[in-house]
């Protein structure tokens, strides 16, 4: 049931980058989600994230991760014009509540919630992406020169994870044939059942865990200094791609500092678009960051890129 | 000089007075194919595990006695260069993958042994190109199957390019097209490579006649040590039943000559025979099954009626299943791995719910929350039967089953331990037993209820010849007293010697059903060892006993002149016979 929100290996372009490039690409997506206020920019952020994740197969995660958002989201819409006073454009007069006072709703509040929860919508999209677009082993791989016993333990966390799962179903199924109803009893006797399920579990990962030192140290394990398989390659595409990247993210400073990209709420909303150069900033910072998504264009329909990248 | 010398070795695990190994001494060559069969406990994985420099280094414990590797001793090689020369495979793939990426698994030895990045990328490229791994090269190691783990696993050891290569049990967690294919390169390594091999296994059948030698232990001695042929012999007159069924058959009957393969056993036969085959089908006693009429009077315990059934976002996995079980029948459902079996153990004690169809256990059709309905007279058995174990005592765990059931007799608990002969385990810790006596357990588990259905779910996989005729015997004696069984297994020898009736699936499908002899003596594949034997010479026999019955008295009736292994003839006339295990 979790196997969706999992990366798996499509052989899809955007899973061939390097993941250093990956990394850097998403970090700068990350960055310019929080320095944003502008609505339109965030909802810009949020397009390129939806086509990006269709890009890598990813919808039906995607819908996954939105779930939990989605949630939150409403959340903050409706308690953010409950407790914010800031805003001039009162649309409902509400009565005087104890600790709160009176319950005016403003037009600025519900704008701020609604910005706001665009951004949570566009850092959960990071993070979807993130699982969809980067194989766990890699970034690891990353890593395991500086910190490699920390990456191993890591690692094995990671490949043991979905066989628990599996085994946890297999042994709840068993103990239910032994006549055990998880589903009845006071939460106390519930609690009870389900530590014998995990009692099961842990037992037998601890012997499991023994097999695995075995196999480890038959495999030379800790036998002296390890070095290290490196499988990730740069290519044209992961220079591209970090020049995007870090073009991007000068154009937005470059932007932020003339104001570009922020937003004044409170007491008055502003204009969404108060001049051209909003959209010019925008478009600029929208063209480096869609860079690995021309590029998949251009690896699916353009046979001379395809050989050059 | 021999690769491994082994000198009157004593190991005593940590916190035991009983030793695994008892005054051990064996010479091992180089390039030589060593089997090393016996059963649970015999201490054959315990040796395997010294000649890996595993024991007493990870393990602790008592040793005595020396072993050297190619003339230095063993204890004080360096790891490292010890992990070059010696690699280990070990029982369960599950539980010897470290990485979560196919390719990463395979370099996880060589980063061990610290070598350079170009070292280590023509090692892994070798390696995946020779194990076929490629199409799987970047797969998740979790969605990798039972045999593709192995075949890893097997894949990480060869890239450190090892002299030696030791197997404990290989095969014995896998399906067996997935275990002819570990045995096929085990075999390739050791004849095209020159891999020395010592390989631990109890599927004879499909390696005996690999090694160069055979090395029986028991009680944590060697008793044999010889040529196929000497411990097939050996091991007969012991009355061991770590013998192929081919090689077991000959040997029985004193046979000069004892053949390890179904060719050679067939050209012996032929040659015995000649002018005397038997052309027709003999009248072969068909066990203790009533007449046909009898059957149908018998109440149906499973019924199933056009089962259709998918996994949500997959396959379909059964497709149109209509089955009927009755009372004290003992059902053998055979088939590949994939074909739908244990989803069907699954759909029938109502753990599933089918799409399309309807589904009878005892009468009742199982709704949603079906097992609930039907569990009081179920027994199911997974596959795994650590899943049952975390009592304190084996007794506490056959009570934990009758609590739930609300049941008070503690009659039942003494009589079916005294039945599994567990009594002596009664306060014993279930985790602190051996992987047949665990099984032993969870069966007693499931079985203190006095269910009328047994279901198991592969219940021969990783336990001995030894354990598993005497499973067999025990859901047989279940069977004749009135219960059901059903039975998944990969094992032929198994359901030819023990089941009443076969129903062989494929893709999801039931493509044969019916009496062993009727599903079994017809197919090629899908025959015991016995089987292949009598193929064309005496049609129709499934097992040893038949086997003996049939051609014994063919065989008795006179002797003949035959070419034995060293190429000298021999007078081969039969003297006597023994008991089929």
């Amino acid at each position: 049931m979790f196997d969706r929100l999992f990366y798996r290996e499509k052989g899809l372009f955007l899973q061939s980058f390097h993941p250093a490039t990956v990394l850097v690409y998403l970090l700068v997506l990350l960055i310019l989600s929080l320095i944003y206020d502008h609505p339109l920019y965030l909802l810009a952020l949020f397009l390129l994230l939806a086509l990006l994740i269709r890009e890598v197969d990813g919808l039906d995660a995607w819908e996954g991760f939105l779930k939990a958002g989605v949630f939150l989201m409403l959340v903050v819409m409706m308690v953010n014009p409950l407790v914010i006073r800031a805003g001039k454009t009162i649309i409902w007069h509400g009565p005087a509540v104890p600790f709160l006072g009176k319950l005016d709703i403003s037009m600025e509040a519900v704008y701020f919630g609604a910005a706001s929860s665009l951004r949570l919508l566009v850092i959960i999209s990071i993070f979807c992406l993130y699982n969809l677009m980067i194989n766990p082993d890699r970034v690891l791989n990353l890593f395991s020169g500086v910190a490699g016993k920390s990456v191993l333990v890591i690692t094995l966390a990671t490949r043991l994870f979905p066989t628990m799962v599996r085994d946890l179903q297999r042994i709840r199924e068993v103990q239910q044939l032994r006549g055990v109803d998880f589903d009845t009893g006071s939460l106390w006797q519930r609690a009870k059942k389900y530590s014998g399920l995990y009692n099961v579990l842990l037992l037998s990962s601890l012997e499991g865990a023994m097999e695995i030192a075995e196999s480890m140290q038959a495999r030379a394990f800790g036998s002296g200094k390890r070095s290290v398989y490196s499988r990730n390659m740069i290519r044209p595409r992961d220079l591209f791609c970090l020049g995007g990247s870090l073009l991007a993210l000068l154009a937005a400073v470059w932007g932020l500092r003339y104001g570009y990209g922020r937003y004044t709420f409170y007491p008055e909303a502003d204009f969404l678009i108060k001049d051209g150069a909003t959209l010019v900033v925008l478009f600029i910072v929208l063209f480096y960051l869609s860079v690995p998504l021309l590029l998949s264009e251009g690896w699916k329909h353009c046979r001379f890129l395809k050989s050059k990248i | 000089m021999p690769l491994f010398k082994v000198e009157n070795l004593t190991y005593y695990y940590p916190g035991t007075e009983k030793p695994a190994l008892k005054n051990i001494s064996l010479e091992i060559r180089e390039g030589e194919f060593l089997l090393v069969t016996g059963g649970s406990g015999s201490g054959k994985s315990t040796l395997a595990r010294v000649l890996a420099g595993l024991i007493p280094d990870f393990y602790g414990g008592r040793i005595g006695g020396k072993v050297f590797f190619r003339g230095r001793e063993l204890r004080v090689l360096d790891r490292r260069k010890l992990a070059r020369e010696v690699g280990m495979v070990f029982q369960d793939p599950e539980k010897q993958i470290v990485q979560s990426c196919v390719e990463a698994e395979i370099a996880f030895g060589l980063e061990n042994l610290g070598l350079p990045p170009d070292e280590m990328s023509r090692r892994v490229a070798e390696v995946v190109s020779f194990m076929n791994l490629s199409p799987v090269q970047d797969a998740f190691t979790a969605d990798l199957s039972g045999g593709q783990k192995q075949k890893l696993a097997l894949a990480s050891v060869l890239a450190m390019q090892p002299r030696v290569l030791i197997l404990d049990e290989p095969t014995s967690q896998l399906d067996p097209v997935s275990a002819e294919e570990i045995l096929n390169v085990v075999k390739r390594l050791n004849e095209e490579m020159g891999f020395t091999v010592i390989m631990v296994e109890q599927r004879l059948e499909r390696c005996f006649h690999l090694a160069d030698r055979v090395l029986l232990m028991a009680g944590g001695e060697i008793i044999c040590h010889g040529s196929a042929a000497e411990g097939a012999r050996e091991a007969v007159r012991r009355g061991l039943p770590f013998v192929p069924p081919v090689a077991r058959f000959f040997a029985c009957l004193n046979s000069p000559v004892v053949p390890v393969t179904v060719k050679e056993g067939r050209e012996l036969l032929q040659s015995y025979l000649k002018g005397n085959i038997p052309v027709t089908k003999p009248d072969v006693p068909r066990t203790n099954h009533n007449s046909t009429a009898k059957e149908h009077e018998k109440n149906s315990i499973i019924s199933l009626k056009n089962v259709w059934f998918g996994y949500p976002g997959g396959r379909e996995v059964l497709k149109d299943i209509s089955l009927d079980i009755k009372e004290g029948e003992f059902v053998a459902i055979l088939g590949e791995n994939g074909a739908g079996k244990s989803t069907l153990l699954k759909i029938m004690v109502g753990l599933l719910r089918p799409g399309r169809g309807r589904v009878y256990v005892h009468g009742r059709e199982p709704g949603r929350n079906g097992f609930k309905e039907i569990r009081k007279f179920t027994a199911y058995l997974s596959q795994n039967p650590n899943d049952y174990l975390f009592q304190e005592t084996v007794e506490d765990e056959l009570l934990f089953t009758m609590h739930n059931f609300g049941l008070k007799d503690r009659g039942q608990v003494d009589e079916i331990l005294h039945r599994l002969q567990l009594e002596r385990y009664r306060q014993r810790n279930p985790r602190d037993l051996s992987s047949g006596e665990r099984q032993r357990v969870a069966l007693a588990s499931i079985l203190v209820t006095d269910p009328g259905l047994i279901i198991l779910d592969e219940p021969t996989r990783g336990i001995d010849l030894g354990l598993k005729s005497e499973l067999g015997q025990f859901l047989r004696e279940e069977a004749a007293k009135g219960k059901t069984v059903v039975v998944v297994t990969h094992d032929v020898e198994f359901a030819a010697e023990f089941a009443g009736r076969v129903v062989m699936m494929f893709a999801g499908r039931i493509v044969a059903a019916g009496e062993k002899h009727a599903v079994l003596g017809r197919s090629v594949f899908y025959s015991p060892q016995i089987s292949k034997l009598c193929r064309g010479i005496c049609d129709g026999v499934l097992t040893f006993a038949e086997a003996q019955e049939q051609l014994g008295p063919l065989l008795v009736a006179k002797p003949a002149v035959l070419i034995t292994n060293t190429g000298e003839k021999a007078i081969w006339g039969l003297t006597g016979g023994c008991t089929p295990h």
